[in-house]
């Protein structure tokens, strides 16, 4: 086993103070529509990538490429050409597709790792089955509809490192535990700082999005001095391993968990569909019939990020929604002259003792009743 | 099928029930007063009342595998039994020398836990016999050793007891022949039988420092050839458990010339 060399890390010029950013958000499984809690996650990531712009030099990484290989993907895959066969999803709605994913997703039966293996191959290759190329497509027209930055969700964008050389990585630095030549899994251990042992690969070859996002993330890593995790509460313990892997390669790693957006008091996986009408097609379409695509995208903004916040507590509420959009319509016609070269200074009250700004505090900071009308340049270069 | 009357299957039973009866009794006189051992019946019941006993109360070590090497392994079991006191092994005996075994890497543990015992190679880490209690926090941070291959084949080795540091042997060194049968075993079985076995001869004084073993791995083995010493016995992996029929897993013999 050979390890492919890690990129050094590069030298930060004298004159670039600015500390180099990597947000890098957990991916969304290209098999359904949005949901809300998707929409939470990938507004507010936007919004700390197109703020933090202003003060530093900011990667977005986000690639589906990377978590194809992961046992939900290739199996949602492998169960629509195994029960549909030859099936033409140029016209496939998400809900139309996403419905066969929650009927796979019920199976009990796990596919094997030999029926998983031409889809994993294919993948590394930058094959992506139709009917998640299709997702993929409509996705791209939500992110457009929302003013969101495509991240090159239709691209082939593979990660670093091969999954045998991110486990060398990680073996050599001591964090892995390879059993695969007893018949067992790999564990990534960081038992070293009391994190419990955690199963990244399965004993017969399958990688979980664990060690997908560390293929992807290790030979990242020393090219930046931040690099901030957005993902969803539930998965905490799995991004405290990451931290870990990723701090021991020089970066200042933060954390930061998004809490997912109830329905009716409950916090449901899309795995278990009932979109009903709160999917983004949806809500965009209902947004759109009363509301400027600026007051869309600003109202978006504010209720998902503001309303919401970070955590996980108030169900999703049509009705604030509706009041966001209108208080939108109002910010955008009140909006005040550029703030110029006083930018990144306005940006910069949004940060704690870390470069990439708090989404919350500087969405929350237009909806206050005493703030000055927001600068026009900080609603088109950060929210629209 | 029948078997034909020149085999003598029930010989070979009686004296695999002799031997995992002798087992019971000395680790558990008070199960060989309640129970008759010499029965198929007493014996069963004897394990059904083992198989009863609360995990709370019972002592049991913890081994961390990180790299896994049969002879080594055998090797430092010995070590590890040797290493303890007459209170710890008569503790760990009562509880038929119980052990968890448990996926992790000494060298990333040894500075949150105490390990009674570490082999030089750092493959391997051994817990001092304990309440399970004890071994918790270990075991919540690790995974059991998941190791259902197959053994990978080989020849006799030849191994060599370690000493203890500062102590004199106490007779000369003894050779012994150490069979452990292959034909549906996994990894992760042959570490309970060679560690049961093994331990509980070192308790026993039948292996001690200087003293050397040579690890043979067959098929299957043959209790009416070499003259057995202990042993190692189970329900056989091939027939139903119910029938219980007995199977010689593993066995250490007599003292033997090296060849």
């Amino acid at each position: 086993m050979t390890t492919q060399p890690l990129a050094p890390p590069r030298p930060k010029s004298p004159e670039a103070a600015a500390p180099r950013v990597l947000i890098a958000p957990i991916t969304i499984t290209p098999s359904k529509p949005l949901t809300p809690s998707h929409l939470k996650g990938l507004l507010w990531t936007d919004v700390m990538y197109r703020a933090t712009r202003h003060l530093a030099p900011v990667t977005y990484r986000y690639s589906h490429t990377t978590y194809h290989p992961t046992e939900q993907t290739l199996g949602f895959w492998e169960f629509l050409d195994r029960t549909l066969g030859d099936t033409d999803y140029t016209h496939a709605t998400e809900t139309e597709i996403g419905a066969h994913y929650v009927t796979f997703r019920a199976q009990t039966q796990r596919p094997t790792a030999a029926a998983l293996r031409p889809y994993a191959d294919a993948a590394e290759h930058g094959w992506v089955h139709p009917a998640s190329a299709r997702i993929l497509q409509l996705w791209a027209g939500h992110y457009r509809r929302l003013g969101l930055t495509d991240p090159g969700l239709t691209l082939h964008q593979p990660p670093g490192l091969s999954l045998e050389d991110a486990l060398s990585h990680l073996d050599q630095a001591g964090m892995c535990l390879d059993l695969r030549r007893y018949g067992g899994p790999v564990h990534l251990d960081l038992t070293r700082h009391g994190l419990p042992l955690r199963k990244i690969v399965t004993p017969d070859g399958r990688p979980n999005y664990l060690a997908c996002a560390l293929r992807e993330l290790i030979p990242l890593a020393p090219g930046f001095d931040e690099i901030v995790l957005l993902y969803d509460p539930e998965l905490d313990p799995d991004y405290q391993l990451i931290e870990r892997v990723l701090t021991r390669l020089g970066p200042t790693v933060h954390r930061v968990p998004v809490g997912r957006v109830p329905i009716d008091g409950h916090i449901r996986s899309a795995r278990h569909g009932d979109w009903q009408h709160t999917h983004a097609a949806a809500l965009l379409d209902a947004a759109g019939d009363h509301h400027s695509d600026d007051a869309v995208r600003l109202g978006m903004r504010l209720y998902f990020i503001a309303l919401l916040g970070p955590g996980q507590q108030q169900s999703f509420r049509p009705d604030l929604l509706h009041q966001c959009l209108t208080r939108a319509t109002r910010l955008l016609k009140a909006a005040d002259t550029p703030a110029g070269d006083q930018l990144p200074a306005l940006l910069q009250r949004h940060r704690k003792d870390h470069t990439h700004i708090d989404p919350y505090r500087l969405t929350s900071a237009l909806l206050g009743k005493r703030r000055p009308a927001p600068p026009a340049d900080l609603l088109t270069g950060v929210f629209l | 099928m029948t078997t034909p009357a020149t085999l003598s299957v029930s010989g070979v039973q009686d004296r695999l029930r002799h031997q995992l009866a002798t087992r019971l009794a000395t680790a558990r006189p008070d199960l060989a007063r309640r129970h008759d051992l010499t029965t198929p019946a007493g014996l069963a019941a004897a394990q059904q009342d083992i198989a009863a006993l609360s995990d709370e109360t019972t002592t049991l070590a913890a081994v961390v595998v990180h790299h896994l090497d049969l002879p080594a392994f055998a090797v430092a079991t010995c070590a590890y039994t040797a290493s303890l006191d007459d209170t710890q092994q008569a503790a760990w005996r009562r509880d038929f020398t119980r052990t968890v075994f448990l996926a992790g890497n000494p060298a990333n543990l040894r500075h949150r836990f105490t390990f009674a015992h570490t082999d030089p190679a750092a493959h391997l880490a051994y817990t001092a016999p304990g309440p399970a209690a004890a071994t918790a926090p270990l075991r919540r941070l690790l995974k059991l050793f998941d190791a259902p291959a197959r053994l990978p084949a080989r020849p006799p080795t030849l191994l060599t007891i370690p000493t203890p540091p500062g102590l004199r042997p106490t007779r000369p060194p003894r050779h012994r022949r150490l069979h452990l049968a292959t034909a549906g075993c996994t990894l992760a079985q042959a570490l309970v039988h060679l560690n049961h076995l093994l331990a509980e001869a070192v308790m026993d004084g039948l292996i001690t420092g200087g003293d050397r073993l040579t690890l043979i791995q067959e098929p299957t083995l043959t209790t009416a050839g070499p003259a057995f010493a202990a042993w190692r016995i189970t329900p056989h992996p091939a027939t139903p458990h119910h029938t219980g029929r007995l199977h010689a897993a593993a066995a250490l013999t007599e003292e033997t010339p090296h060849a």
